[in-house]
């Protein structure tokens, strides 16, 4: 029985250590600034869905632990943290209002409202680019545009993490054949 | 007098049913502020100022609101209305003072300042947002101005903040209070620890030229 108890208490204890892991994780930058993202010619989107995405995208970047601080636009950062500070600015290329008819009529994805943007990450210190993303979303026409900007800076920020983290990881050895 | 038909009292009953609820709903419409509807904005701990390579001492000589919103105490008018404790404009002032006291950068007054700020306050409490959480905004100007030479700077600064939403008043009413205070907080760190402040005290303040004349009115580059 007691054998029992202590194993079942080593089990906890593995399990609690195995889910805290990744939340200890250390960021991979100090401090990251989103700036408000600019629209490309014939992008019909009002101001306020910009101010929404660059809030939106904040949040996320927030929750994503990718860096440390999230500061604001145009904040000065120390000279000592700027080769570990981040920043992320972009346009939004592409926007289609879709279709409710087509949507209802057709269905599978056909009407929806279309929304593109690239975005490119540099490094503040040298403005070294570190990676360049293209985010593509759609949604229900019927759905307010701001869950649109919702959607897409979390595509953005899960982009993001996906392509820092690859750059940061140290190259895996060559493999080599055998003769 | 002859006695009305069915079709007249009918029709008198509509009428005063229909004006009975509509007296209802622009009742129901304005909400009032009430001990239990209002909320206190605080910043909190100070925000960290940036460092100065020459630090000026502040004053905040007076804050505009240009918001263009005629009940600016008023968060939320549904679910009977939330409202500030204080008028924005007297909020945001205190949390810009009480950031540059913590550092010692705020003058006793007015005429022993280096800098003195006239803040312009365009938007204070919630925008427009997705219909799921509260989308919180703050942004403000800020006019900084030299009283010695006369010469002024423009410093704009911007806080967002978004939070849950919630169906019960009170979780509203506690996500609402800390999404404008994260938003306020934001805010006012953009504005003390923003390049347009440092580039603007860089122009503005030089501590050697202190004794010199007002420059005179030439082109300046």
């Amino acid at each position: 029985m007691r054998r029992l108890v202590v194993a079942i208490a080593l089990v906890g204890l593995f399990a609690a250590a195995a889910s805290a892991r990744p939340k200890d994780q250390a960021a991979l930058y100090k401090s990251g600034e989103a700036k408000h993202f600019t629209t490309a010619e014939g992008v019909e989107l009002s101001p306020a869905f910009v101010d929404y995405f660059y809030a939106e995208l904040r949040n996320e970047l927030t929750k994503s632990k990718l860096v440390n601080e999230v500061i604001g636009e145009g904040e000065a950062v120390d000279d000592i943290d700027a080769a570990k500070s981040v920043v992320i600015s972009g346009t939004i290329t592409e926007y289609k209002k879709g279709s409710v008819v087509k949507s209802a009529l057709i269905g599978f994805g056909a009407g929806f409202k279309s929304l593109k943007m690239d975005a490119d990450v540099v490094r503040r210190s040298d403005k070294q680019n570190l990676c360049a993303l293209h985010v593509h979303v759609k949604v229900d026409p019927r759905w307010n545009e701001k869950v649109m900007a919702k959607g897409a800076a979390h595509e953005m920020v899960k982009e993001m993490k996906k392509a820092l983290m690859e750059g940061a990881k140290p190259p895996a050895p060559e493999a080599t054949k055998p003769s | 007098m002859a006695p009305l038909s069915l079709w007249n009292r009918s029709l008198q009953f509509a009428t005063a049913t229909s004006l009975l609820l509509a007296t209802g709903r622009v009742a129901a419409d304005d909400p009032k502020p009430k001990p239990e509807n209002t909320i206190t904005i605080q910043l909190g701990d100070p925000v960290p100022v940036q460092k100065f390579e020459h630090p000026p001492k502040f004053w905040i000589s007076d804050v505009t609101d240009r918001s263009g919103n005629p009940q600016p105490m008023l968060v939320l008018k549904e679910r009977g209305g939330i409202f500030l404790d204080k008028q924005p404009t007297a909020i945001l002032k205190e949390s810009l003072e009480q950031s540059l006291k913590a550092v010692n950068l705020l003058a006793a007054d007015q005429a022993s300042a280096d800098l003195v700020v006239r803040v312009y306050l365009f938007h204070f409490g919630l925008a427009s947002g997705s219909a799921m959480d509260f989308f919180g905004k703050v942004e403000f100007s800020g006019m900084v101005k030299n009283p010695k030479t006369g010469e002024s700077q423009e410093v704009k600064a911007t806080g967002t903040s978004i939070a849950n939403g919630a169906v019960r008043k009170k979780n509203i009413q506690k996500n609402l209070q800390e999404n404008i205070e994260a938003a306020l907080r934001d805010a006012t760190r953009n504005f003390v620890r923003g390049t347009q402040l440092k580039d603007a005290v860089a122009q503005l303040y030089k501590p050697g030229d202190l004794s010199a004349p007002p420059p005179a009115a030439s082109d300046s580059h």
